[in-house]
């Protein structure tokens, strides 16, 4: 006997762009303002779990459930300050002696599952692309743990501090080979990625100012994985830097290049990029207010929640307009089912997915978007999927999707199917895709109904490889 | 849009069925349909690069035997030279490099001679960066040379892997790109889907979900990803039944190198749209080529691996008539130097031979030979810069372009029939 799902959800209507929202839209007042539902834009379960994914790694059923019955504005309250003892989990998570830079990925994605603060490990993961430092150079797991760690106290502070803290981290400057900066030989290595990958951005600096912030920095040292100020080794003398002129040091510098407008705009645009929208724009106009006012205290939390509470993010604009890291992919996965499982075999997984943690390919972090996906990465994301949910084999049984339709009241083969497209897609999917996915058959006609397990598992695995999951 | 993508549309959805689908058809299907008619064929060469880690001896791989100097300065290295396979101007391949002496007989093999850079670098992990970034001035560049290549030829609707590493050790740096996702693979079923046990229907299904249409509500990216998704399963299909279909009859030593090379074979023969493949020999680390002392036993293996491995590769590719896509090119981070070192080995040297294998090449020795007496350090000096090898193989073979790879315009050597 074979079922299928019970009845066709209802499109969700929501993502369909109405022509007076699309004018609006790029009126920055508009865009920016706080999104309350009305009866054009209601507040979905699509809109929740779109919040989830991005503020978050995914969701599950209860946190679904609980934003959609909360509203959007008290679901972010949440998000953006959890209740929970978050320096007590974090003091947990860095106390473990880690050893080597394989553990420290195996830690960081059971952080990223666990955590009461979603959203701090999301930010985290965005600064550690942004300041992207590959251990393979660092070659000290010691120093990684600690950027990254600093990388977390900072990701929703100021970013005039991580800024600052970054300029004399040791990882950083060893991997970019910066770790001598001599009076005599001025060390390019930090001063240009500093202007056009970590604040100004391309065509917005000359090779003179990159020299002259070089010679600001000199002095700095990196022995013996320790950093070192040798005062003789610093060039006191005037320099010019982006207009400005005096006896500079890497400090003068850092508060320099923050003063620039572009830093700000560059900042917002990749944070935008982020959180909202990867496939267009954003056109200057629109993110101005917020490169402005970003401009004046670099406070990333505000940043972050003007952008998150924002009508444009509840907008067509940025709904499914990202594709989904391997990180946000596999943990799409876990998330919903509410297990916990091998972190270890995960990190290697991701690597070979092309998101290895604390190996950025390039001091410019991963590109991501349509680089994530080709033929090659998107079998692997298959093969990934079925791992996790096969039961057996390096991940064990520790995701069950059918035990966690049940514990939701969905055991009967009708309810079950329904329950995992809203679970992992919130029902956003077409009834002829819907039609298409794999039968779940009975397997045997016993007093209990039979035992659903496996062919839920590969109804599971049916939607995961769906074009649709990719999306974020 | 390459006959590639053309077969596999036919393939998967069959005429009848994009016909059927009419007005309903996806966005992407009827671009690709269009495309495919109206563009001319794209190039669907093959390169295959082949590292010698450890810095391979090339006077003891192609041996100068009648050079004084060779006999004078290798006593109890220098092989025999009645056992060489002579190739005239005076050079013979290694006694137990027989396969790639007939290669070369047959045009299947040229060799370059003296290739090098000009800021060499004695110590394996700095010349290896060198090779593998194609900058001998800026050290630590973060991106290697096929790398850039794979970014380069990136557009937006990229479904295939331009570039993969086939081997269990980590990728080399020579793959890392900054923008696309370079894969490493140890075997066939890295790039076929798995199943579910018990669901042997699985794939086929997913391929049905992701064939459907979707109705466009203007986000390239789900086009973009259902493409992909379809690409993704054809792909491994055709994997599947190369493997199926080819996995006895091909003749392969039974050496590691040798099976890695099956595995190219099988992803060319599956024609799946991978250009670059990128294969290890030596182990990884130091390498198995860096012979400081007892070196003539362990060299000779390791070089009869090489030529039986890469002529196995050759055979099999010529008789499915592929050979004419595939090119094959080695390097070493460095060669040797001349005189012997007290240990029955070498020390590490600058300029080394790159072997070119393929069903398009003008064949024969490529470039004078490096002299014995004016020497670098003690080691044959180069005469032909790496970065115009691989323009040759970036240009003329793959018809990439060499001058974004490798920052300026090297000139590329006159050594392919294209």
């Amino acid at each position: 006997m074979v079922l299928q799902i019970d009845k066709p959800p209802a499109h969700d209507q929501s993502k369909q762009i109405h022509p007076a929202v699309t004018e609006k839209l790029t009126d920055p007042a508009w865009a920016w303002a706080a999104y309350q539902p009305d009866a054009q834009r209601p507040w979905t379960l699509a809109q929740a779990g779109h919040l989830y994914q991005r503020a978050a790694f995914g969701a599950n059923w209860d946190q679904l459930q609980q934003a959609l019955s909360d509203g959007p504005q008290r679901t972010l309250d949440k998000l953006l300050r959890p209740q929970a003892d978050i320096a007590a989990f974090n003091r947990t998570y860095d106390e473990y002696d880690t050893g080597s830079a394989d553990s420290l990925r195996a830690w960081w994605l059971r952080r990223m599952i666990l955590t009461p603060h979603p959203l701090l490990e999301k930010m985290t993961l965005f600064w550690h692309s942004h300041f992207a430092t590959n251990s393979a150079n660092v070659k000290n797991a010691r120093l990684m743990q600690q950027q990254v760690q600093f990388l977390r106290s900072h990701a929703l502070n100021s970013y005039r501090a991580m800024l600052k803290g970054i300029s004399r981290d040791p990882a950083m400057l060893i991997w970019l080979g910066a770790e001598a900066n001599r009076k005599a030989r001025p060390n390019e290595n930090f001063a240009r990625p500093l202007m056009e990958t970590f604040t100004l951005g391309p065509g917005n600096f000359t090779e003179k100012d990159v020299q002259e912030a070089a010679r600001s920095f000199t002095g700095w040292f990196v022995l013996r994985s320790q950093l070192r100020y040798i005062p003789r080794e610093h060039d006191g003398n005037l320099k010019q830097i982006l207009g400005q002129k005096g006896n500079f040091t890497g400090d003068d510098v850092i508060r320099i290049v923050l003063e620039q407008r572009a830093t700000a705009q560059t900042l917002v645009h990749k944070l935008y990029r982020w959180l909202i929208c990867e496939t267009e724009g954003p056109d200057a106009e629109l993110i101005a207010p917020l490169a402005k006012s970003f401009a004046k205290d670099y406070d990333i939390l505000k940043l972050a929640e003007k952008m998150l509470r924002s009508n444009l993010f509840f907008s067509p604009v940025a709904y499914h307009r990202r594709i989904k890291s391997p990180v946000e992919f596999a943990l799409g996965i876990v998330k919903p089912l509410e297990g916990v499982i091998s972190t270890t075999q995960l990190a290697q997984d991701l690597a070979d997915l092309g998101q290895n943690l604390y190996y950025p390919p390039t001091v410019k972090g991963w590109t991501g978007g349509r680089h994530w996906i080709n033929s090659a990465t998107m079998v692997r994301r298959h093969n990934l999927a079925l791992a996790l949910l096969k039961g057996s084999g390096p991940y064990g049984d520790k995701l069950n999707p059918w035990t966690v339709a049940k514990k939701h009241g969905c055991s009967t083969p009708e309810s079950t199917p329904r329950f995992l497209i809203d679970l992992f897609l919130q029902g956003d999917i077409e009834p002829d895709v819907r039609d298409a996915l794999p039968k779940i058959a009975k397997a045997s006609a016993g007093a209990d109904g039979g035992d659903l397990a496996e062919p839920v598992r590969r109804f599971a695995h049916a939607i995961v490889t769906l074009p649709e999951f990719q999306l974020a | 849009m390459s006959h590639t993508r053309r077969d596999f549309l036919k393939a998967a959805l069959g005429a009848s069925t994009l016909l059927s689908f009419a007005s309903a058809a996806p966005n992407f299907l009827t671009r690709s349909v269009m495309a495919a008619s109206s563009r001319r064929k794209e190039r669907d060469t093959v390169l295959v690069v082949v590292q010698l880690t450890g810095g391979n001896d090339g006077l003891n791989t192609v041996v100068p035997y009648d050079d004084d100097e060779y006999g004078r300065n290798r006593s109890t290295l220098r092989l025999p030279t009645k056992d060489l396979h002579k190739i005239g101007s005076a050079m013979g391949f290694h006694p137990r490099m027989g396969a790639f002496a007939r290669l070369y007989k047959d045009g299947f093999l040229s060799i370059v001679q003296g290739v090098g850079n000009p800021n060499p670098d004695r110590s394996h992990e700095g010349a290896m960066r060198i090779w593998h970034t194609a900058d001998p001035v800026r050290l630590n560049r973060q991106t290697g040379w096929l790398g850039r290549a794979a970014d380069s030829v990136w557009n937006p609707n990229t479904t295939n892997a331009p570039a993969v590493f086939v081997g269990p050790i980590a990728q080399p740096f020579a793959l890392n790109a900054e923008n696309v996702v370079v894969p490493s693979i140890r075997s066939l079923g890295d790039l076929t889907a798995g199943q579910i046990p018990g669901y042997p229907n699985d794939q086929s299904q997913s391929k049905h979900t992701s064939e459907l249409p979707r109705s466009d509500k203007g986000n390239s990216l789900l086009d973009f990803l259902q493409h992909c998704t379809l690409n993704t399963y054809t792909n491994s299909r055709r994997i599947e039944e190369v493997a199926k279909t080819t996995a006895n009859t091909a003749e392969y030593p039974s050496f590691q190198l040798a099976a890695t090379f099956r595995t190219v074979a099988q992803l060319i023969r599956a024609d799946v749209g991978i250009r670059i493949f990128f294969v290890e020999f030596g182990g990884g680390g130091i390498g198995g080529f860096d012979n400081h002392a007892n070196q003539l036993g362990n060299h000779c293996a390791l070089l009869h691996q090489l030529s039986e491995s890469v002529a196995a590769f050759v055979h099999d590719l010529r008789r499915d008539k592929l050979l004419d896509r595939v090119l094959l090119m080695t390097f070493s981070e460095f060669g040797r130097t001349l005189k012997e070192n007290g240990r029955r080995g070498t020390g590490h040297g600058s300029a080394a031979p790159v072997f070119l294998a393929g069903g398009r090449l003008k064949g024969g020795l490529i470039g004078p030979r490096p002299s014995l007496t004016d020497l670098d350090n003690g080691a044959p000096k180069f005469h032909t810069d790496f970065r115009r090898v691989y323009a040759t193989v970036l240009d003329r073979w793959l018809g990439f372009e060499s001058r974004i790879v490798l920052d300026k315009q090297f000139q590329p050597l006159d050594v392919l029939n294209v």
